[in-house]
């Protein structure tokens, strides 16, 4: 943990400031961020947790490329986000960052190794020598090298994606629900490598979840409600997150979750 | 809801599915759409053609009450008419006198063709070219004065308006008439046939009955028919039993309103019929494309719904009902895109009855006729190809267990069955050798029919199978190539080899079909190019057009013009002429048959070619093997005129390739011409006479001869089969519809494809796809497609190809022969129409809300 606090004075990987994401307009519109200004410092794992509807998703996209800020700005490492086009955003998605989905995270068409090679490949380039293999053995998959998505059980296909992610030397790895879909023996395979990916390799790692337990495993938890960032936690455990998510339930929110 | 009233829930669901995936139909609306208008057009035009040509000879032969003509016709198969012996002209003072006969005629009709301003030949390129005497009476003769007046002295002559049109001819010109010898005439009127500016495409030139006499019948005195006008009060029946009694033997009379029905059946039975039927085998093929376009859009679409309906099954919605739900979805696109199609067929109709004029084809005008049967005819087939093509995967559809709606999305990514592979390649493996068989030795097209019908089908069960290898070997270097995104193209092909081989089918059949033609337009050529050049053995060809009926020949007199040539050794003019040999028309060449074996190589000659004189005639060997005659065996001909002579086979000879089957002396003919015409003059130069030197002398000489076509013997051989060419492009623009349709089901199965694969396509532009990369990856899927489609029509195509080359060479003298650089040109068109089918999905595909695609649940 004294790793985690020298890292911290290190310049952020990823950062948003004064975000602010609108959905519709006038009687439907949405304000999905509310102004949230958050580091994700390099080299750490963080969590973002939050009810439903508190726009943890929607952070986590803006942050990633995949969405645009209304206004505010979102930054990986230098770079702005909103200065960016379609296909350079798609290039920086590409080079400098590592997806994990809850679902649907590798092309049914590929193999396993073509699916962890996959984001060099679109880009023509070759993996740096010896990662690949050092990644196939961290997810402990060699045998499965030629077999589709659809032979793997679901926790397999995880570890798959989240050496997709690591392939290519991102700054930031975003994992959005990783263990949503996975029994928790599973979940936990995959939490443990995105905290070596953070730890071990020295990746950056945002996660959003709304599970205590899969909370836990990072370095910080961040508290997002109604678009705005509430609360943060150091060095989670299980149970805090639990009591601290159990104040966003009152009787109103409720209803709210579906 | 579904338990009270059944019928109008499976309505209800129809109604609300077609709303919602209306997009999704659109490709089989327009296949469809398309497909019956060209049906409907057709046919819509075929009855505006011959209820046109109906009213345009009524009118025209209105004034005709009856006709006497020679009873006698001798007809060669596959030659058009047949032709009649004249009359004797000194009837018409008989018939005059016959109670309740009002006018009587000589009607005189012969082929003569003019020559435009600009020196060159109006028509003669498959319409006839008549030309005859001018009837004074009004009623008696078709054409009308439009302008100026009748011919009243020799070398004066009427036109048709159309004629004087399309030689840029006006009254007080003076041109020539070829009939064929070259007559100067002048032109002082223009001429309406039943209103019109002509009949069809025929040209027409009426003279006064003695230039008539002279120019275009064998004897003064003759006439070929004469028209007889009644009295009023006289019906055509009456007149007709007062006639025949004073007509001599072998002399006939018909009423005019028969001779009307016969000029109409001429017409229609023909040219028209002809020419509907071409085009609605076409529409036949463009029909049969989009079936299984259809098919392979129903299959898609339900697949994709399998939950949907899942799901109503689950909550209690019979099998009759989901299967009733999705067949009234099919009737309802069925019925709206094929009334869309009749719509579209008239528009077809009047365009093109608006574009024909515009391209010299006087299409008569009058409005658009639209009989009953081209509505109801291709209304039902739109909608039963239609409906048809959704019949199984509506049953399939049906068959859907309520499990299936918890169930993953269930995308048919099935493979293909080992029943099918096995079923395939036998049915292939019999089809080719049945093919081979009726082929080989004594060809029997009804063999070979059912062997290539066999195998063609045997192609369309092996597609899904041939689908998986053949994209395989065809991406492999995509996938070198374009590095990520040729293999993602590569591995989306395959994944449902079924649905790709159904997509690829249709362009398949189409391609196939434009091979089978190439193939065999190509073969055509190669024989006809490879008869001239082993028949001809002269040095130059002086000949009329080469191909089809029409124009009027040449001048007998050219032959031996040319054959005083200094330059000359030998001139043979070859002439035409009909006989009945055992009971058969048969055409005859009339020739000098001694001189005929100096310019064409007749093969092996039995007996001599010499002193054939008028006791003999020259056979082909097929004939006389056929008849079982030898040198010195006879045989009678009967001619036109009746008469009847014996003839001694004086000569049998190889080769009749351009000879034909018999030869006769023009001697011997003479007594029996019509108008004497030669339809080829051979001519061979002395020894030390340069090909250029001696073409020059023999194009001087023909000039004054109306200037017909001079050709070196290589010359000749290619015009010979330059009407291939123009058959062939008929051809092509008839099948880029089925060609087109085929392609709307490549677009249309890649665009629900990309629906399918949303999340897929999220996921790879999240990892870092590029749009530009994205729409490469779709469009070299559809590059694929269409390269197994193509790749696989081309091998059909070519071997059935083969097949009908084979199968109608009775002789074995036909040549095969696979023209590389066109067959090239169809792979290229086929990759291009490839990539022109993947934009449209490419660019949805690249429109995809990256967003949306990652979160859809």
């Amino acid at each position: 943990m004294t790793a985690a606090d020298t890292v911290r004075t290190i310049a952020p990987a990823a950062q948003v400031r004064d975000a602010v994401k609108v959905y519709g307009s006038g009687d439907t519109e949405v304000r999905a961020l509310d102004g949230v200004t958050v580091d994700f410092p390099a080299g750490r794992f963080t969590a973002i947790m939050g009810p439903s509807g508190s726009g943890k998703s929607t952070l986590m996209h803006c942050v990633a490329g995949l969405d645009t800020l209304t206004s505010g700005s979102a930054y990986i490492g230098d770079t702005e986000l909103g200065t960016l086009g379609d296909r350079q955003l798609t290039l920086l998605r590409r080079e400098r960052i590592g997806f994990v989905f809850q679902s649907f995270n590798l092309v049914p068409t590929l193999t396993v190794a073509e699916n962890i090679t996959l984001p060099l490949d679109l880009a023509g380039t070759r993996p740096e020598p010896g990662l690949i293999d050092e990644l196939i053995d961290v997810i402990g998959l060699r045998d499965r090298l030629r077999h589709r998505p659809s032979q793997l059980s679901g926790g397999q296909q995880q570890r798959v994606a989240v050496a997709r992610a690591l392939a290519g030397r991102p700054d930031v790895v975003f994992a959005d629900e990783p263990t949503g879909n996975l029994d928790s023996r599973s979940g936990a395979e995959v939490l443990e490598l995105l905290g070596d990916a953070a730890h071990g390799m020295g990746r950056t790692v945002v996660m959003v979840t709304h599970d205590p337990v899969a909370a836990s495993h990072a370095d910080e938890v961040l508290f997002l409600a109604d678009g705005r960032l509430v609360d943060r936690m150091e060095r989670p455990t299980a149970d805090r997150v639990l009591d601290r998510m159990k104040e966003f339930d009152g009787p109103s929110r409720q209803e709210a979750r579906s | 809801m579904m338990a009270i009233n059944g019928g109008r829930a499976s309505l209800r669901l129809s109604v609300a599915s077609l709303r919602a995936h209306r997009r999704r139909f659109a490709g089989t609306f327009l296949a469809v759409l398309l497909g019956v208008s060209f049906l409907a057009g057709t046919m819509m035009m075929g009855d505006t053609l011959r209820a046109s040509f109906n009213t345009l000879f009524a009118n025209a032969g209105g004034g005709r009450d009856a006709v006497v003509r020679s009873s006698d016709v001798i007809s060669v198969s596959g030659k058009g008419q047949g032709v009649r012996q004249p009359v004797d002209a000194t009837l018409v003072r008989q018939i005059q006198k016959v109670p309740g006969v009002a006018a009587a005629a000589p009607d005189i009709e012969g082929a003569g063709q003019l020559i435009g301003k600009d020196g060159q030949p109006i028509g003669g390129k498959g319409p006839p070219t008549i030309a005859g005497n001018w009837i004074a009476d009004s009623k008696l003769n078709p054409y009308q004065i439009a302008q100026g007046h009748a011919p009243q002295a020799p070398g004066q002559v009427v036109v048709s308006r159309g004629t004087a049109t399309r030689g840029n001819l006006r009254i007080g010109d003076t041109t020539v008439l070829r009939t064929p010898d070259p007559v100067r005439v002048t032109i002082v009127g223009l001429a309406t046939f039943g209103g019109q500016d002509g009949m069809a495409q025929a040209t027409y030139t009426g003279m006064t009955l003695g230039d008539a006499e002279k120019y275009l019948m064998p004897r003064p005195g003759d006439a070929s028919s004469i028209p007889v006008r009644a009295d009023s009060g006289v019906s055509q029946r009456q007149l007709v039993d007062r006639i025949a009694p004073v007509l001599p033997k072998g002399v006939e009379v018909i009423t005019g309103e028969r001779a009307t029905a016969e000029s109409q059946r001429d017409v229609s039975g023909q040219f028209l019929s002809l020419f509907t039927t071409l085009l609605l085998v076409f529409a036949g093929i463009a029909l049969l494309v989009a079936t299984f376009s259809i098919h392979n859009t129903f299959a898609i679409v339900l697949a994709q719904r399998t939950r949907d309906n899942a799901l109503l099954r689950a909550l209690g919605a019979s099998r009759r009902q989901v299967l009733g739900s999705t067949l009234v979805e099919a009737l309802a696109v069925a019925v709206i895109a094929s009334t869309a199609g009749l719509f579209g067929g008239m528009g077809i109709a009047a365009g093109l009855q608006a574009l024909f004029p515009a391209v010299g084809f006087p299409f008569p005008s009058g409005n658009l006729v639209i009989s009953t049967t081209s509505l109801v005819l291709p209304l039902a087939v739109g909608v039963l190809v239609c409906v048809g093509s959704a019949l199984l995967p509506a049953v399939r559809a049906g068959r859907t267990a309520p499990l299936a709606a918890l169930r993953e999305t269930a995308v048919d990514e099935s493979g293909t069955s080992r029943l099918r592979a096995v079923a395939g390649v036998s049915g292939i493996a019999a089809g080719v050798a049945l093919t081979a068989l009726g082929a080989s030795g004594t060809p029997s097209v009804l063999v070979t029919a059912a062997g290539a019908a066999l195998t063609a089908a045997a192609f369309i069960v092996l597609g899904p199978v041939a689908a998986g290898y053949a994209i395989r070997v065809l991406g492999a270097p995509l996938a070198r190539l374009r590095g990520v995104t040729g293999a993602l193209a590569r591995r989306n092909a395959l994944r449902g080899a079924k649905r790709t081989a159904a997509t690829a089918t249709a362009l398949m059949i189409g391609v196939a079909v434009v091979t089978l033609f190439t193939v065999f337009g190509a073969s055509l050529k190669a024989t006809l190019n490879q008869t001239v050049s082993r028949s001809f053995a002269g040095d130059v060809a002086v000949s009329a057009p080469a191909f089809g009926a029409g124009g009027s020949g040449l001048s007998p007199k050219l032959a031996p013009a040319l054959a005083k040539l200094p330059q000359v050794n030998t001139a043979v003019g070859l002439g035409k002429g009909v006989a009945r040999v055992d009971g058969a028309g048969r055409q005859l060449t009339v020739a000098d048959p001694g001189a005929l074996g100096r310019v064409l190589d007749l093969g092996k000659v039995d007996g001599s070619l010499n002193g054939l004189g008028t006791q003999a005639i020259a056979v082909s060997s097929g004939q006389a093997a056929k008849h079982r005659w030898r040198v010195g065996s006879t045989t009678t001909l009967r001619f036109t005129d009746g008469s009847a002579q014996r003839f001694t086979v004086g000569a049998v000879y190889q080769q009749g390739d351009l000879a034909g089957d018999y030869v006769i002396a023009r001697q011997a003919w003479e007594p029996h011409r019509t108008q004497d015409t030669d339809t080829l003059v051979a001519v061979s130069f002395r020894p030390g006479v340069s090909a250029a030197d001696g073409k020059a002398a023999v194009e001087h000489t023909a000039a004054s001869y109306g200037n017909p076509t001079v050709q070196t013997r290589a010359e000749y051989a290619k015009s010979s089969a330059s009407g291939i060419n123009t058959m062939l492009t008929l051809v092509y623009a008839l099948l880029a519809l089925a060609v087109v349709i085929a392609l709307l089901g490549i677009t249309n199965t890649l665009t629900l494809a990309v629906y399918e694969r949303t999340r897929e396509l999220g996921l790879l532009r999240a990892v870092g796809q590029t749009r530009a990369q994205l729409r490469a990856m779709v469009r070299w899927e559809s590059v694929l497609v269409a390269a197994f489609g193509t790749v696989g029509g081309l091998g059909l195509g070519a071997f059935l190809g083969w097949a009908l080359v084979r199968a109608a060479d009775a002789t074995g003298a036909t040549a095969f022969a696979i023209p590389p650089v066109q067959l090239v040109v169809v792979l290229l068109v086929g990759l291009v129409a490839g990539v022109v089918a993947g934009l449209r999905p490419a660019r949805r595909a690249a429109r995809l809300d990256v967003l949306r695609a990652v979160a859809t649940e």
